[in-house]
């Protein structure tokens, strides 16, 4: 089996929902070792208990949200009510790297499992806290979810179809890109870890990671004074940009053209040759000035023409095209099949489902989904046995005791 | 925060290639934790430099926000890496450092002498991270891609607005350049991955190949799963599965209203003065509210004309009801919050004075992040890196620039 470069890195995992586990499974991508700690003390992670069910039948292990973030992952079962449980998980910490929560600021330390007392059994120990606005600061304690949070970083006011108002984004996306920057900084901590021997805590704020993918409007107004337009899917420099209707219900296709020769080949194939010296068109600055009228011609062209047509046309003759992909045609892409992004590990509840894999391939150090989302609780026994040397008596007395589950 | 002097990531020395903004911001995300980058620019620059914004009036290479923004805490030097004395120079670039980021296209980079084979051989102990919109292999991996590519391949653009009652409107980009901040942070992840490995037990390079359309299918929520697991098609038209969720107007902006859970909901018609509609069948489960969405709307909308944003924002988040305000870019500049933390750095770009930029995406408890040094003018370091660095002759360094390659 693949072993990744993350091999020999042990996670003790918190998070919940969706930005936190999103997080561990980067670390799970690349190789750590990652335990997730689920408590009978709240209802199961919220993200077992939301459809789509396998089938439509629900069960907490049949939940393919949860099913898709906690790939590789392993699962313990424990009542964190108890100061038992916390002084069980405390016990691992000392056998761990990482420590990865998103609960709200300050719950780790309520729960007596905060980072002061957590680096007493392992000095350089790294934690994680990922919440909504920080650790610090007049909006520490507010609640963040993923569409608020789009609101808040300014996606909503940014975004959305000329002359409408601000529109939403269509995906919680702070949520997995606090995860993805919170897994960088992790990274980022570990390889400080290894040239000096410290560890440390992260702060990491939902909403600054997605602020800090907010720099081109950000500097519209810190440079210009100015609030940047909302432009649907135009580009401040390129045309024609825009996701055009193809044939068929709900179908389109992205054409994007950046250059003199990309816009020359476009007319080729559309059979217009001569439109490539229209005086509304001929250059750049013409192109984008007449955009509405440019809009209407190749919109006219596309509406006649499946859109993989148009995909295989323009991409022959050099011009950035491609469908509208939905959720099917994204599982059914045999690009993303003959790559092996989309994997179908075996579960024991739900069977072989396609989820989506891993984003990048390392020829050194190759990465591998190991294997399925854990069943609530499986891995309870295996990892108390290999990681505290429990024995099977003590682990069956502290389950009668209600302290595992 | 530390000087760079004392930053361990001092040791990481990066060459970061390429065009545009996935590179630049992988590489970026390293230089401001205090990695030695050096940009590789062609001679006629790059494109953000191109593409603003601009200081009011002023439409100047040296002067792109977009591009002072990705690339802070970097020397940069030009290069001609279509002519071979050029690909020679990124060679002895190579040499000296310990990891590769380049954005150009699998189709392109023959020409850019940027094989992963010839690097490889070339560079053994080389980390090369090579971002681009489809990966390194598959039957779209030559195909022509821009970000609005991105995000329609991906199958975000699919998705969003969401819940969207006009199905003549296209599938809708999300503003920025998004996949590509991704290519870079995925970039930037698994290149410190690779370090700490080799730092760790092997003393060896690698490549590294990312795929943009997959970093972004792989955050599109349970949206895969609605296929997979139950065989449902999702778009970015239909409704939302709970209410209240939706955008409204304020006395001075927009805010978005939002209850997920029922005792939220409690606790927002507390705060609304407990209306005698909200008691009503139509609005008895968060279901219902979202079927009624339109009529729930037309109700809320008085009472929150009636407040400030901000105020509202604050209200609702006290009584743990969980609104965001529709910020606007000056709102977030303004943030206490966001102050107090001290999220946006100042950087003093020759040209173009003060300007503040967002900072760190991560608080950590010991760190290096800083902002060092002003994004490199276009050639800027040419002289330092190829004469005093890598020990070019003046008469070799005219030569060179007189043919063109740098």
């Amino acid at each position: 089996m693949a072993e990744g470069p993350l091999s020999g890195i042990r996670v003790l995992d918190f998070t919940w929902a969706w930005a936190g586990p999103f997080c561990t499974l980067q670390l799970a991508h690349l190789g750590a070792e990652v335990i997730r700690i689920e408590t009978t003390a709240r209802p199961a992670c919220v993200t077992r208990l939301i459809p789509p069910f396998a089938d439509d039948i629900p069960g907490p292990n049949r939940a393919g949200y949860f099913n898709q973030y906690n790939l590789g992952k392993k699962s313990i079962l424990m009542n964190l009510a108890r100061p038992e449980a916390v002084e069980i998980a405390c016990e691992m910490v000392r056998h761990c790297d990482v420590v990865a929560d998103n609960f709200a600021a300050g719950v780790m330390d309520k729960l007596g499992l905060g980072y002061d007392k957590l680096r007493r059994f392992k000095p350089d120990l790294i934690m994680i806290s990922m919440s909504g606005y920080g650790q610090t600061g007049p909006f520490k304690g507010f609640i963040g979810y993923g569409p608020p949070a789009s609101a808040a970083a300014g996606m909503f006011f940014t975004t959305g179809y000329r002359g409408m108002g601000p529109s939403e984004i269509g995906i919680s996306y702070p949520d997995p890109n606090a995860g993805i920057f919170g897994a960088f900084a992790i990274l980022a901590a570990l390889t400080q870890r290894e040239l000096t021997g410290e560890g440390q805590y992260i702060d990491q704020s939902q909403w600054e990671a997605a602020l800090v993918l907010m720099p081109e409007a950000l500097l519209h107004y810190e440079m210009t004074g100015r609030e940047p337009e909302r432009q649907g899917n135009r580009d401040w420099v390129m045309a024609p940009h825009e996701c055009y209707p193809a044939a068929g219900e709900d179908r389109w296709v992205s054409i994007a053209v950046g250059s003199e020769a990309e816009w020359r080949a476009l007319c080729k194939v559309m059979g217009s040759p001569g439109l490539a010296d229209d005086p509304r068109f001929k250059t750049a600055q013409l192109r984008k000035q007449n955009e509405d009228a440019l809009d209407e011609i190749v919109a006219a062209w596309t509406r006649q023409h499946d859109r993989w047509e148009l995909t295989r046309m323009l991409q022959a003759a050099g011009v950035a095209a491609f469908p509208a992909m939905s959720n099917k045609d994204l599982a059914e892409d045999p690009h993303l099949l003959e790559r092996g992004f989309l994997v179908e590990p075996e579960h024991p509840e739900v069977g072989k489902r396609k989820h989506a894999g891993i984003p990048w391939k390392m020829s050194g150090t190759p990465c591998s989904v190991r294997s399925a989302a854990p069943i609530r609780g499986a891995d309870t026994e295996e990892v108390l046995k290999s990681l505290l040397g429990y024995s099977s008596d003590k682990i069956e007395q502290l389950r009668k005791a209600g302290i595992l589950a | 925060m530390a000087s760079s002097t004392s930053s361990p990531f001092a040791a990481l020395k990066i060459v970061e290639c390429g065009q545009g903004v996935s590179a630049a911001f992988g590489a970026k995300l390293l230089a401001d934790l205090g990695a030695q980058v050096i940009k590789v620019e062609p001679p006629e620059g790059d494109l953000t430099r191109g593409r603003g914004p601009f200081p009011a009036g002023s439409e100047d290479p040296e002067k792109s926000g977009t591009f002072i923004y990705l690339n802070t805490n970097k020397r940069g030097v030009t290069i001609d890496l279509t002519q071979a004395a050029g690909q020679q120079l990124l060679s002895e670039l190579l040499n000296r450092a310990d990891v590769l980021i380049h954005n150009v296209p699998p189709a392109e980079r023959s020409v850019w002498g940027l094989e992963n084979s010839a690097l490889q051989t070339r560079h053994p102990r080389l980390v090369i991270a090579a971002i681009s919109v489809f990966g390194g292999s598959g039957r779209y991996a030559s195909y022509k891609a821009y970000e609005l590519t991105a995000s329609n391949a991906s199958g975000w653009a699919f998705l969003s607005p969401g819940a969207s009652p006009y199905p003549d409107l296209p599938p809708l980009k999300c503003f920025g350049s998004q996949c590509d901040f991704q290519g870079g942070v995925h970039a930037a992840l698994t290149v410190l991955a690779a370090y700490f490995h080799r730092l760790k037990s092997s003393d060896t390079g690698q490549v590294i190949e990312i795929s943009e359309q997959e970093a972004v299918a792989a955050m599109l929520e349970m949206n895969l799963m609605h296929y997979t697991y139950a065989g449902r098609e999702t778009s970015r038209l239909g409704s939302r599965a709970l209410g209240p969720w939706f955008i409204a107007d304020c006395a001075d902006g927009q805010i978005f209203v939002l209850a997920v859970e029922e005792d939220q909901w409690q606790r927002l018609v507390d705060l609304m003065g407990n209306p005698e509609w909200a008691r009503e069948e139509l609005f008895k489960d968060r279901l219902s509210r979202a079927q009624n969405m339109d009529a729930l709307k037309a109700l809320m909308a008085e009472w929150l004309a009636g407040w400030k944003v901000q105020d509202l924002y604050r209200v609702a988040q006290e009584h743990r009801v969980p609104f965001a305000p529709i910020n606007t870019m000056r709102s977030l500049y303004e943030s206490e919050h966001l102050r107090q933390r001290n999220f946006f750095v100042d950087v003093h770009q020759p040209g173009v004075g003060k300007m503040r930029v967002p900072g760190m995406p991560s608080q950590y408890g010991k760190s290096f992040w800083a902002i060092r040094r002003p994004a490199p003018r276009l050639g800027e370091h040419n002289e330092e890196i190829f004469c005093a660095e890598l020990g070019l002759s003046q008469q070799r360094f005219r030569e060179l620039r007189n043919a063109g390659v740098i």
